[in-house]
């Protein structure tokens, strides 16, 4: 917003007029008495975005306005503003009888009778996109200072079908930031490419849009931020710096969880950004829905956007991005090595990396080629990690047994009331998806035979084509069990077959829980 | 340093220090209490860096030292021992061995070294001499406005103005306000603003301000120390400057309603019970010598009570936070308490026949 053209309108009177208009309705409103005693000292200082800044007389002035009147003030502003997202005070600093008059607008001026989406921002960053370029060292410092890493550009990103969605989706943004999915919000377990592709995202916008605001930070460093601006007094600043973002990128937004004041301050940022359609771009490591104790409201904003899931690679890509990073690190590793290293560790991309790691080490030291024995040796403890966290039976049966708020003994038990045996159905059906179990297997765990087991996977496969509330339950259940073995620290055989069911799914339109597309639905780039 | 001292004396002044002592301390010598020996007898301190206590005790002292000791620990065992007197004997070690009666303690204790200096007072000091139990009355009728809101530190605690003839203390959140103004010349003339933070102001009221006599106040820029007898709390103040309380106190009100105190409470206690789970409010509604105060809460239930006053004004409604109308009444002891009114939406003011005045703004209900 900062390099945007300078606005030269006359805004103090505007700014005169709307105070009037709301002085009026809040005399109504609150009695000339009240009005008289706080209110009428105060005057609208400027507009920035969608949120006012009123001066208070005093700062005593303004902490009790706040605390009493500011929601009476901020429906009573709504009224000539409609989009108007919040009020901050500030306190006339220097001598208390200066006028309004007297305060010369620098910023930028939104006109506040105008709707603020009215294109005036955006359309001049797409006459920068056409005409600047930008040589490639000014582009790295500009990127750096901007908190983006290097190697984390699209043409590193190596797109399989796990992650086909996603790329499509944050190029799609990196071209048209703000208008095409607003916001674009990323979750997948972790080493499975969000920060990469937010990264990325503010790179290509860099390239397209040199003189572009791009800020990248992690939940946590944003939550610093304010805590600082909080401690010493500079929350304007604060505001100023995220709030005149063009793009604002935002990893581990799950840290946002369980703290009420830092989302009651990310909420403003993110409606002053959308509300002037600036781009931004969120990742989490679970669905937003999912967030512990994230108020509705920014739920739903961040569902408003567009939401997509990073699944685990499949074999191919795996060996794709193991074959990249090979040639990016100069390593002597044969294509052979690469493919048996992605047969044996199935997990996230930086266990690949780590594994790829250690056996071109190995391979390095020792003088003949490596043999298989001597490449699962190397790879055993990765591998063995894997086996730990493996999910059984008895895992699923607890799971769905939480979920219906059942006994897991009863699961195994003989009772056989409806919602028993669909709980039971569930887990078997799950059993087999989720683990390596062979069906009798399955089937001891619940001490039934194999034929109930089958006729059980069967049932469920057909009725999730039918009923939304069954396949809704066993996606959260799913969920669960792939999450908590990829909170355990690894993942393995299973999760690639299980991610790989739920991509399919997640390709089908009714599957709506993955996939979230904006009211003005864009087909991808 | 070896010391003999009456268990009943000791743990009092111990139980006094202890306080202080934070459960989650950074530094682990800051669970210690610092016991430092001579021939006047024993100095017990316990500081969290921000407030610090310092009691001088009496003690029969026949090795002087310095040490420091687990404060809780020490103050567990000294309260069960049996017996008159504890003899405690602390090595170079810093291991205290009590012993009284038939048990005998072993505690290990810290050098004195990591223990924080306690601070020191220059000559720009300026000192007072106020009366105990008026400030501590002072701090009662205020202290329960401090607004918690860190993000508004410089609220988070008790304003203390002196001069011009007068002693004023006030403490608000923005929600209300409770203010102490007394007539009270101090020698010397000079004008002094402090804010004294909440801890501190806790402490003063639990364990300093215990009987009449004086109180010696020594402030400084940033620090402040309150001597009473044989204890010392030294506390930083908060800095920044207090915001000017004055613009939110009304100038004038046009109806004043008289009313007992304890009939006031109780009954605000109680239709407080069904207060609107929303807007935590319940309405007074003021006529001629009667209020009605009702709550209603939906899906739960509603309460009405009518207490007799004196009135003699218009009839109007407002809607209270009742936790705010109570906390003063809490704190006030006397019988009659009177409520100034402007109008509907005006900010109510609750005063007593002494130099007292809360503001208590009212709620916007939709009505």
């Amino acid at each position: 917003m900062s390099d945007a053209p300078q606005d030269s309108t006359p805004s103090k009177n505007l700014h005169g007029d709307l105070w009037q208009k709301v002085s009026k309705d809040l005399r109504e409103e609150l009695g000339s008495a009240t009005f008289d005693l706080w209110l009428s000292k105060f005057w609208i200082k400027e507009i920035l975005h969608t949120e006012v800044v009123l001066m208070a007389p005093g700062s005593m002035y303004a902490i009790w306005v706040e605390e009493n009147f500011e929601n009476a003030i901020l429906d009573s502003l709504r009224k000539h503003i409609p989009n108007c997202s919040g009020v901050c005070f500030e306190v006339v600093s220097t001598t208390p009888n200066q006028s309004p008059a007297d305060f010369e607008k620098e910023e930028t001026f939104v006109d506040p009778l105008v709707d603020v989406s009215t294109p005036t921002a955006s359309s001049s960053s797409k006459k920068r996109a056409v005409h600047e370029t930008i040589d490639e060292d000014e582009l790295l410092k500009r990127g750096r200072s901007a908190g983006l890493v290097e190697i984390h550009r699209f043409e590193n990103f190596v797109v399989g079908d796990n992650s086909q969605l996603a790329s499509a989706a944050a190029k799609a943004v990196s071209e048209k930031p703000g208008s095409t999915y607003q916001p674009l919000f990323f979750h997948s377990a972790c080493g499975l490419g969000k920060t990469h592709l937010l990264h990325a995202i503010g790179w290509e916008s860099l390239r397209l849009r040199p003189k572009s605001k791009i800020i990248f930070v992690t939940a946590e460093k944003f939550a610093n931020d304010y805590i600082d601006a909080i401690q010493k007094n500079n929350l304007s600043k604060f505001r100023n710096k995220y709030r005149k973002a063009d793009l604002l990128l935002i990893d581990d937004v799950q840290f946002l969880g369980r703290k009420e004041g830092l989302q009651r301050e990310f909420f403003h940022t993110f409606n002053s950004l959308s509300d002037s359609r600036k781009q931004i771009v969120l990742a989490s490591d679970c669905p937003a829905s999912e967030i512990n104790e994230l108020e509705d409201r920014l739920v739903s904003r961040f569902q408003w956007g567009l939401s997509v899931e990073l699944h685990r690679p499949g074999f191919e890509t795996r060996a794709a991005i193991l074959r990249r990073k090979r040639d990016d690190w100069a390593m002597d590793v044969s294509d052979d090595l690469i493919n048996l290293i992605v047969e044996r560790v199935q997990g996230n991309v930086r266990l690949l990396e780590g594994a790829l790691i250690r056996v071109a080490m190995v391979a390095a030291m020792s003088d003949s080629t490596l043999t298989i024995p001597e490449l699962e040796e190397t790879l055993a403890d990765i591998a063995g990690n894997e086996e730990i966290s493996q999910v059984g039976v008895r895992e699923v049966q607890e799971a769905v047994a939480e979920h219906y708020d059942l006994e897991p003994e009863i699961l195994r038990g003989k009772k056989r009331t409806a919602r028993v045996a669909e709980a039971r159905q569930v887990a078997m059906y799950l059993s087999r998806e989720l683990t390596e179990l062979s069906l009798v297997e399955i089937a001891s765990g619940f001490g039934k035979d194999h034929g109930t087991v089958i006729y059980a996977v069967k049932k469920i496969k057909s009725r999730l084509s039918s009923s939304n509330s069954l396949r809704s339950s066993v996606e959260l259940i799913r969920r669960r069990l792939v999450r908590d073995r990829a909170g355990s620290g690894a993942a393995r055989q299973g999760a690639s077959r299980a991610s790989g069911a739920s991509l399919r799914k997640s390709t089908e339109p009714q599957f709506g829980d993955d996939l979230r597309f904006s009211s003005d639905s864009e087909t991808l780039a | 340093m070896k010391f003999e001292i009456e268990k009943d004396v000791f743990v009092e002044a111990l139980s006094q220090v202890q306080n202080v002592v934070s459960s989650r301390s950074t530094l682990p010598v800051l669970s210690n209490v610092l016991i430092e020996a001579d021939d006047q007898g024993l100095t017990l301190s316990t500081t969290d860096m921000d407030v610090s206590i310092t009691r001088k005790v009496a003690a029969k002292v026949s090795e002087a030292g310095v040490t420091t000791l687990p404060v809780r620990k020490l103050v567990s065992i000294v309260r069960e021992m049996i017996g008159g007197d504890i003899s405690i004997d602390v090595s170079e070690e810093h291991t205290a061995t009590l012993s009284a009666g038939p048990s005998v303690f072993k505690i290990m204790g810290m050098p004195k070294d990591d223990f924080p200096e306690l601070a020191q007072f220059g000559d720009d000091a300026k000192e007072f001499t106020l009366d105990q139990v008026l400030l501590r009355g002072a701090l009662r009728k205020t202290s329960y406005a401090i607004s918690t809101d860190e993000t508004r530190y410089v609220l988070n605690g008790v304003n203390c103005l002196i001069g011009d003839g007068l002693l004023c203390l006030v403490a608000t959140d923005g929600r209300r306000l409770a203010m102490v103004e007394q007539d009270l010349e101090f020698p010397g003339g000079e004008n002094f603003s402090a804010i004294i933070p909440t801890k501190a102001v806790l402490e003063l009221q639990r364990g300093i301000l215990k009987d009449e006599g004086e109180v010696k106040v020594t402030f400084t820029s940033n620090q402040a120390a309150f001597e009473v007898a044989d204890t010392r709390l030294i506390s930083k103040l908060i800095e920044g400057n207090y915001p000017n309380f004055r613009q939110v106190i009304p100038q004038s009100s046009n109806h004043r309603v008289t009313v007992s105190r304890d009939l006031l409470l109780d009954a605000v206690k109680r239709v407080g019970l069904l207060a609107n789970e929303k807007t935590n409010s319940i309405k007074f509604t003021f006529r001629e010598n009667v209020i009605d105060i009702t709550s209603n809460s939906p899906d739960v239930g509603e309460a009405n009570e009518q207490l007799d006053v004196k009135y003699d004004g218009p009839e109007m409604s407002l809607a209270f936070n009742p936790d705010f109308v109570m906390a003063p009444l809490k704190n006030l002891h006397q019988d009659e308490v009177y409520i100034d009114l402007i109008d509907g939406n005006s900010p109510g003011v609750i005063k007593i026949d002494e130099p007292f005045l809360y503001v208590i703004m009212p709620m916007r209900v939709a009505s």
